[in-house]
């Protein structure tokens, strides 16, 4: 029997080298978990900046005379106004058809005598079905209005705050 | 170890260089994700928004008279509809010296405590 141990310092070397590599395979496959739009809710992100634009534009007024567009849509209760305007400004691209962003919007207000506060529906484009993957986005609002059953006389400034749930369907 | 050439050990040794510089760089690529992860999260979680449209408010009540009632209509419906501690002290301006309207903000969401010294435009 002819023992020869002329390769035993390959072999080691062998088995280093390949539990180098395997270690190496193993740290780069667990590395490449690569964070997808829908994981780091980057469109989650996206549309609720957008939110936050259009709410910031609408409670922009054009001077400081007049009231906001948004300001006025909560003393007037006009839902309608808010759809219209909110809609136009989320939905609207350049070069491309409408976007199809729906929302629903309330108001929360306070009564000061009992110091309770109170949400109240402001406008809608399609009921939340509760499968919708909705972004909220606020707005603090100040409005001329007797807002949550107050009563002041003359009428004065009140803060009131907009939420927004908005979602792609 | 009889008649075992080991002219080339170097070789060898060049291999293990490599192999070790391919490993260091599996586990900087391996960190970096993690860093990524942590820095988008904390930038996620700070409420920029919030924070700023604070701002904004605060600036309108400083052209207001009546600014106590806006500021606890403010405080309560933070507290109530965001859980968040908002409380904030209006200095209107001591003209004809100062022009500037200041406000102290503390903002604080559990998460993010944000204290604001405000100075108007």
């Amino acid at each position: 029997m002819v023992r020869s141990e002329e390769g035993q310092l390959y072999t080691i070397e062998g088995i280093a080298a390949g539990l180098i590599m395997i270690m190496t395979a193993y740290l780069v496959v667990s590395a490449t978990s690569v964070y997808t739009a829908g994981d780091t809710h980057i469109s989650d992100m996206h549309l609720e900046q957008i939110g936050t634009d259009a709410l910031m534009a609408m409670d922009t007024p054009p001077d400081i005379y007049t009231i906001s567009n948004l300001s006025a849509f909560v003393r007037d209760d006009n839902g309608e106004g808010f759809k219209k305007m909110f809609l136009n400004i989320t939905n609207n691209r350049t070069l491309s058809g409408p976007d199809h962003i729906q929302f629903t919007a309330s108001y929360t207000c306070r009564n000061n005598v009992d110091n309770s506060i109170a949400s109240y529906p402001l406008s809608f484009s399609r009921n939340l079905s509760g499968g919708e993957h909705a972004v909220r986005v606020t707005k603090w609002v100040i409005a001329k209005k007797n807002v949550c059953g107050n009563n002041y006389f003359p009428v004065q400034d009140r803060a009131v705050l907009v939420e927004v749930l908005m979602w792609r369907d | 170890m009889a008649r075992l050439n080991d002219d080339a050990q170097w070789i060898i040794l060049m291999g293990f260089l490599i192999s070790f510089s391919f490993f260091f760089l599996a586990i900087i690529i391996n960190q970096s994700t993690v860093v990524g992860q942590t820095t988008a999260e904390s930038v996620i979680e700070f409420p920029k928004n919030d924070i700023r449209d604070l701002t904004g408010v605060i600036e309108y009540n400083t052209t207001v008279s009546n600014s106590t009632l806006v500021n606890s209509d403010i405080t309560a419906i933070a507290m109530n509809r965001k859980n968040a501690i908002v409380r904030y002290t209006v200095i209107l301006p001591q003209t004809p010296q100062d022009t500037h309207s200041y406000a102290l903000i503390h903002y604080n969401n559990g998460v993010t405590e944000y204290d604001e010294n405000w100075t108007s435009l």
